[in-house]
């Protein structure tokens, strides 16, 4: 099964492995991206994460929905935590299943690109010394 | 209601709710405004000349310069993305 979603629950990494099972599969892919503790070499705490849902989880069904068209998956599961979360969480998931190794390796990269570049979704640093910024603020993440 | 306005209904995220102090605004506009309108008229002095380049919904679905607005209609300003 496909799963697209927006959630302030922890992501089951198990549970998205059960729904791409497929006895077609002769690969599954699975990219977790984690809060990092530094963001260009300034040390964060944290991110928060806002989203604007029910245009996020249209986007990341049409992802899925390309995924399929373009590299042949048979199942996708795109999920994106928001909220406050600490260091080394799981703050998305992407997972996908395909007949070959090649397929999947390059669906989950397209996957988690794709995420980044078109799903309605923010974060904000919280810095180490205290302060916060939303990325791509002009404001706060001055043009170098 | 004055029949010659209508009423929409803005979100905002991220930075630019923090420059519009609020997540939500209620607009009166004249009928027959465009999105493309609304944005230089009524977003653009509070969110900066940048909006023009930025991503817009209407009613939960990308939307372009030239979509005509009506009453009830719900408008998502979208500034550029960061999810992963």
């Amino acid at each position: 099964m496909d799963v697209y979603r927006i959630t302030k629950e922890p992501i089951d990494v198990a549970s998205a492995l059960i729904d791409i099972a497929d006895d077609r599969a002769g690969a599954q892919a699975l990219f977790l991206g984690t809060v990092r503790n530094e963001f260009e070499g300034r040390s964060s705490r944290g991110l928060y994460y806002d989203a604007y849902e029910p245009l996020a989880e249209k986007e990341l069904r049409r992802i899925g929905e390309e995924l399929k068209q373009e590299f042949g998956a048979l199942h996708v599961v795109l999920i994106h935590r928001i909220g406050d979360l600490p260091l080394g969480v799981v703050s998305v998931l992407v997972a996908v299943s395909t007949g070959h190794r090649g397929e999947a390796f390059a669906a989950a990269r397209e996957g988690i690109d794709r995420i980044k570049l078109r799903v309605p979704i923010w974060k904000k640093e919280h810095w180490g010394n205290g302060q916060d910024a939303w990325h791509h603020d002009p404001e706060a993440f001055p043009a170098k | 209601m004055n029949p010659s306005t209508m009423t929409v209904h803005t979100l905002f995220f991220s930075f630019a709710a923090d420059r519009m102090n609020g997540r939500h605004k209620t607009l009166d506009l004249p009928q027959g405004t465009t999105l493309g309108d609304m944005v230089r008229q009524y977003l653009e002095p509070a969110l900066g000349p940048d909006s023009r380049n930025w991503l817009y919904s209407v009613n939960e679905e990308w939307a372009s310069w030239e979509t005509q607005l009506k009453n009830g209609d719900e408008i998502a300003v979208i500034p550029p993305v960061s999810g992963g």
